[in-house]
C-alpha cells in the first residue's frame, strides 16, 4: 500500500495543506498565498486544491486526511484554563468558546464538505506534527527532537526522540508556561504584533543590551537545571484575558506598552536583548537536556520558536550537538507537514527513507506552485505586458546579475513557491549587498518601511566560509552567523547611557563589506543556495559572483509591507508595478519597469494589506 | 483559481495553455485536468501519423466535450476509450468556444492529422454562441469585460466570410463597442435580467419555473429557415464537406430537453436536415439519456452547474459507442 495522505492545520494561524505520498513530501502550501490575506487562519481550500492539484489525486483517492492538533483536548486545556481563574474568565470563555465548539470540534464535517466526500480524517497531537515534520524530513536516521512554541493542546514545550519511521515523546511542559508566549508577550509589550511581529523583536535585539535579563529570570521566568521552566503567571495577562500581559508586567518594565508604529526607546531595545538572551539560555539547557536524555547526537527542531535564528545559530555554535536540522515551516503551518508525515509512518507504517546524500527530503522547501513559460506568457500576452523570453538560462542569469551589479532591484520568481515564511529565491526580490544605499533603496521603494533590520543574504554553498563564520549549510535562513571579521569594518553603538538613539542612522552606517546584509553587531541571517537543490537561483548568484566578486546577493521576500509572499505571476506583476523594482523575472521572461506602460497612480492598494 | 487556464490566439480567440495541470475548484469538489503540448485538454499528445492497429477519432467541441465539471478520465471522450478497445480519442475540445471556433480549430490545427473519423459534439446552444462577436468575462480582479471572437457570416451567395481575424487581443468594456456590437455579444440567450433575477433567487426555483413554463431556450432551432440555424448548418456542411472522411455530429442536448422541460423536436429536425451516410451521421443521444427517471435524469447536471456530470458523460460515450464501433469494424 502506497497512502496518500493530506495534512492540514488551520483555525489559529498559518493555515497549511500539505500532501504525503507513500511518505515522500509532494507538495505544500500556506492558505495566505492563495487568499492574499496574511496569516490567514481559515479552513485550508485553496491550500488543499493546490495539493491534490500537484499530486493529481481525486479526494477519492486520499487514504486520510490529518488534522494537525486535537480539537478535544484543545477544548480541554481552554475549558480547564479559563475555570481556573473564573470568574474573571467569563469574557474570555465567551469569545474563546464559540470558536471550539463551533468550528475546531467539527473539522470532519469540514473536510468532508470541502472534498464531497467522506475521507476517513484523523487526529493526531499538535506538538507530535510539530516533532514529525522537524524529524520525518531531516538527513538523520535518529535525533533527539525538540519542539517550541506557544501551546498546542496542553504542550508548549516537548522533548522526543525519532528513530526510523517512529517517534517516542518523552517529556512535556505544560500549559501557561510557555517559552513562546513568553517570547510573544514581550513582543507585544515592545509594540509589534503577537505571532507575525517576534522576528521583529529578535532584529532589534542586537541594538540593546540586557540589562533585563535578571529581571526576567527572577520575576518571570524560573530556569530548572533540567532544561524545564515555570512562569509566574502573575504577571500575564493571558489566562484571563485576551492581553498577553498586565499590569504587574507594565510595573516590572517600568510602564505600559510601547505604542505600535510609534518610536522604539531604549527601553524596547534593552527587552529585547534581555529577552533574546534568556531565551537562547532556555533553548540551550533545554537542548543540553535532551542530549543527556536521548543519547543522541542529532537534534531536529520545529514549533514558532525554532523560527529564532539568533537562537538557533548559537545553538550551531555551542556544538552541544554534532548537527542540527530546522523545520523550515516551523510554526503551526508545518503542522500540517507533520500530521501528515506522522499519519503516513506512524499509522500506515510507511518505511521512511534517508536520503543518502546528507540532504533532507523538503527539496530546497520549494513545494508550492510553480508556472511554466508557457503559463507566464499566456499571462503576459493576455494583458500586453512587454516581456523578453530567454530560453538559454546563461543569458538570462547574465542579464540579471548585470541588472543586480549595477545597483538595481530585480523581482525573481522562479520554479516552485517556497513553503514556509521565507523566501528562499523561488519568490523573492534580489539586491546588491556591497552597496552602502541597497537597503535604503529596498526599503523606502519595494517594502515602503524604514526598518532597523538589514536584509538576508543568500550566499553560493560552496563560498559561504568566504564571508560566513558557520561552520553547516543553513539553506532554509534559519541560522544567525557572524560575518567574518576580515570583511568588517569598524562600527561601533553608541553608548547606551546616551539614551535613545536613531536606529535607522545606525542601520545605515557601513559595518562590513556587505553592509545590506550586515546587522550592527556583524551578523547576518544566512542562505546558503546549493546547486543541485536550486540551480536557477545558484545560476543568478554565480554569474553576480563572477562580474563583481562578491558570491552573496540580498535576499528579502517577494510582497510588500503587510502582503502575503506572492504566489503567482500575477501577483508578481501586480507587486512589481506598485513598487519601484527596476526588473521582472517570471521564469524565462524578463520584464524591464522602464518599459512597462505607466501605471495609473492608484494607492489605494496601501490600505489592502493590514500592517504586520 | 491561481492559475491561468486560458491564452489568447490570434485565430481562435482563445485557446487552453499548453502544459498545464490544474486542479479546479468546482461546486463537486474540485476536478482535475491536464493539458497536452498543443494546448488541449487531451492525455494524448497530438501526433501526425497514426499509430497501427489504431482507430484514431478527432472529437470536437466545446466545454462539454472538453469535460468542465469533471476530471479528464470521466469525459465521454476518455470513457469511450475505455469502451472501445483500439479505440484513439484526440479530444480538441475548447470551453467556451462555438462551433465556429471548434471548425477553425479543425482548420488551423487539426486537419493534417492521420485520423478515421472525425465526431463534432455540438452542444446544441452553441447556435448563440456562433452569432456572437464578444463573450463576456471577468477579470481577476472580478471586473467584467468582453473578448472578441472570431465568428462567419453567411453570405448571399451561400459563401462564409470569416470575420475578426486576427482576433483583437485588447478586452473591451460594453460602452467601447462600435456600430450595432452590443446586440452580438453572448448572453446567455434570451431574458437576460429576468434569468439573472431567477439564478439569485437558487437553483430550485429555476426549475421550477422551467417546469412550469417550459421556457424554449433555443428557438432558434424551430424554423428551417432562421439564419442562425443557416449559418450553423453552413458552417456544419462546410466543415464535413472538408473532411477526408467520414464524420459523426452529435447534437447533446441542454438538460432542459433531457429532463423534457422543453420540446426539443426543433434541433433534432434542424439537425436532421444534415444527415448524409455514409460520410455525415447525426448521432442523437438524447433517448439514452432519456431511459431513466426523471428524477435520476436530474443526476446528469450538478446542482448549480449545468455541465455533464461523470454519470452523463457515461450515457453520452455509451450511447456514441454504438456509432462508432460499427463504422471502425467496418474500417478494419
Amino acid at each position: 500500500m502506497a497512502p496518500n495522505v493530506l495534512g492540514i492545520s488551520c483555525f489559529y494561524h498559518d493555515s497549511a495543506a500539505a500532501i504525503v505520498q507513500d511518505g515522500e513530501i509532494v507538495a505544500a502550501a500556506q492558505e495566505e498565498r492563495f487568499t492574499r490575506k496574511k496569516h490567514d487562519p481559515r479552513f485550508p481550500l485553496r491550500a488543499i486544491n493546490y495539493c491534490l492539484e500537484e499530486a493529481f489525486l481525486e479526494a477519492d483517492e486520499l487514504d486520510a486526511v490529518v488534522f494537525y492538533d486535537s480539537p478535544t483536548l484543545s477544548f480541554d486545556r481552554v475549558m480547564k484554563s479559563l475555570l481556573s481563574v473564573a470568574p474573571r474568565s467569563a469574557e474570555q470563555w465567551q469569545k474563546a468558546g464559540p470558536s471550539f465548539l463551533g468550528i475546531k470540534l467539527f473539522v470532519t464535517r469540514y473536510v468532508h464538505r470541502a472534498l464531497k466526500h467522506e475521507v476517513p480524517v484523523l487526529f493526531t497531537r499538535h506538538h507530535l506534527s510539530h516533532a514529525a515534520s522537524a524529524f520525518f524530513p531531516s538527513p538523520f536516521e535518529e535525533a533527539a527532537i525538540l519542539t517550541l512554541d506557544g501551546v498546542g493542546e496542553w504542550a508548549t514545550t516537548s522533548l522526543a526522540r525519532g528513530e526510523g519511521g517512529r517517534i517516542e515523546t518523552l517529556e512535556e511542559i505544560h500549559y501557561p508556561h510557555s517559552l513562546g508566549l513568553l517570547y510573544s508577550a514581550f513582543t507585544y509589550f515592545c509594540g509589534f504584533k503577537v505571532n507575525s511581529g517576534e522576528y521583529k523583536l529578535m532584529g532589534l535585539a542586537p541594538y540593546g543590551r540586557p540589562v533585563y535579563a535578571d529581571l526576567i529570570r527572577e520575576h518571570l521566568f524560573h530556569a530548572k537545571p533540567d532544561g524545564s521552566f515555570r512562569l509566574d503567571m502573575r504577571h500575564f495577562g493571558y489566562l484571563d484575558s485576551d492581553v498577553v500581559t498586565n499590569e504587574r508586567f507594565d510595573a516590572l518594565f517600568g510602564g505600559p506598552p510601547r505604542k505600535p508604529e510609534s518610536r522604539i526607546t531604549r527601553r524596547e531595545m534593552d527587552l529585547a536583548a534581555s529577552i533574546q538572551q534568556v531565551t537562547e539560555e532556555a533553548v540551550l539547557s533545554l537542548a543540553r537536556h535532551a542530549r543527556e536524555v536521548t543519547g543522541s547526537r542529532q537534534l531536529c527542531l520545529a514549533g514558532g520558536v525554532a523560527l529564532n535564528c539568533v537562537a538557533n545559530g548559537r545553538l550551531q555554535r555551542e556544538k552541544i550537538f554534532d548537527r542540527i536540522w530546522i523545520q523550515p515551516a516551523a510554526g503551526d503551518a508545518g503542522g500540517a507537514l507533520g500530521a501528515a508525515l506522522a499519519a503516513s509512518h506512524m499509522h500506515f507504517g510507511v518505511p521512511r527513507r534517508v536520503g543518502g546524500d546528507g540532504r533532507d527530503a523538503m527539496r530546497g522547501s520549494y513545494l508550492g506552485p510553480a508556472y511554466s513559460s508557457d503559463e507566464v506568457r499566456a499571462f503576459l500576452e493576455r494583458h500586453g505586458h512587454p516581456y523578453e523570453r530567454n530560453e538559454d538560462r546563461e543569458i538570462r542569469v547574465q542579464r540579471v546579475a548585470q541588472t543586480l551589479a549595477e545597483g538595481k532591484v530585480v523581482g525573481f520568481l522562479s520554479g516552485r513557491m517556497e513553503f514556509g515564511p521565507r523566501s528562499l529565491g523561488g519568490r523573492s526580490i534580489l539586491g546588491d549587498p556591497r552597496r552602502a544605499d541597497t537597503q535604503t533603496v529596498m526599503n523606502l521603494k519595494i517594502k515602503y518601511r524604514e526598518s532597523f533590520r538589514p536584509f538576508a543574504p543568500s550566499v553560493l554553498e560552496e563560498r559561504c566560509g568566504d564571508y560566513f563564520a558557520i561552520d553547516a549549510e543553513s539553506p532554509y535562513m534559519l541560522l544567525v552567523a557572524p560575518v567574518r571579521e576580515e570583511l568588517r569594518k569598524p562600527f561601533e553603538l553608541p553608548a547606551a547611557e546616551l539614551g535613545d538613539t536613531d536606529l535607522l542612522e545606525h542601520v545605515r552606517r557601513e559595518r562590513s563589506s556587505i553592509p545590506a546584509v550586515t546587522h550592527v553587531d556583524y551578523s547576518a541571517r544566512v542562505q546558503t543556495v546549493s546547486r543541485d537543490v536550486a540551480p536557477d537561483y545558484h545560476a543568478v548568484i554565480e554569474a553576480f559572483a563572477e562580474k563583481t566578486g562578491c558570491p552573496v546577493v540580498v535576499n528579502t521576500s517577494f510582497n510588500v509591507r503587510g502582503e502575503p509572499i506572492v504566489c503567482t505571476p500575477e501577483d508578481a506583476y501586480r507587486c512589481f508595478m506598485r513598487t519601484e523594482m527596476d526588473m521582472l523575472v517570471l521564469d524565462d521572461c524578463i520584464l524591464e519597469k522602464s518599459k512597462q506602460p505607466a501605471a495609473p497612480k492608484d494607492e489605494s492598494w496601501r490600505q489592502e494589506y493590514e500592517l504586520d | 483559481m491561481n492559475r491561468q487556464l486560458f491564452r489568447h490566439h490570434d485565430t481562435i480567440g482563445h485557446l487552453f495553455v499548453p502544459g498545464i495541470k490544474a486542479r479546479v475548484e468546482h461546486e463537486a469538489g474540485g476536478y482535475l485536468l491536464r493539458t497536452n503540448r498543443e494546448g488541449f485538454r487531451c492525455r494524448h499528445a497530438f501526433e501526425k501519423k497514426r499509430a497501427p492497429g489504431k482507430f484514431r477519432v478527432l472529437l470536437f467541441g466545446d466545454s462539454y466535450t472538453a469535460g468542465d465539471g469533471v476530471s479528464d478520465r470521466f469525459r465521454y471522450g476518455d470513457v469511450l476509450e475505455t469502451l472501445i478497445p483500439g479505440l484513439e480519442v484526440y479530444n480538441f475540445g475548447l470551453s467556451g468556444s462555438g462551433t465556429d471556433q471548434q471548425y477553425l480549430i479543425w482548420r488551423e490545427m487539426a486537419r493534417e492529422i492521420e485520423h478515421d473519423l472525425v465526431v463534432i459534439g455540438v452542444l446544441v446552444e452553441n447556435i448563440r454562441r456562433i452569432v456572437a462577436r464578444y463573450r463576456p468575462y471577468e477579470t481577476p480582479d472580478g471586473k467584467p469585460v468582453l473578448l472578441a471572437k472570431p465568428y462567419f457570416t453567411l453570405e448571399r451567395s451561400g459563401d462564409l466570410s470569416l470575420h475578426n481575424v486576427p482576433v483583437p487581443r485588447e478586452p473591451l468594456t460594453e460602452s467601447e463597442l462600435a456600430g450595432d456590437g452590443a446586440a452580438h455579444v453572448d448572453r446567455g440567450g434570451r431574458f437576460e435580467g429576468l434569468r439573472r433575477l431567477v439564478a439569485k433567487l437558487g437553483p430550485d426555483v429555476k426549475e421550477r419555473l422551467q417546469r412550469w413554463t417550459r421556457y424554449q431556450p433555443l428557438p432558434a432551432y424551430d424554423r428551417p429557415n432562421d439564419p442562425d440555424w443557416l449559418l450553423m448548418k453552413a458552417i456544419l456542411t462546410r466543415w464535413t464537406s472538408e473532411l477526408p472522411g467520414p464524420a459523426v455530429i452529435c447534437p447533446i442536448p441542454l438538460y432542459q430537453y433531457i429532463e423534457e422541460t422543453a420540446s426539443p423536436k426543433g434541433y433534432q429536425a434542424r439537425f436532421r436536415e444534415l444527415d448524409a451516410p455514409p460520410r455525415v451521421r447525426i448521432h442523437d443521444p438524447l433517448g439514452d439519456f432519456q431511459q431513466v427517471s426523471r428524477a435520476e435524469r436530474r443526476t446528469y447536471r450538478f446542482e448549480v452547474d449545468c455541465h455533464l456530470t461523470p454519470s452523463a458523460h457515461e450515457v453520452l460515450a455509451r450511447s456514441l459507442a454504438r456509432t462508432i464501433e460499427p463504422l471502425m469494424a467496418k474500417s478494419s
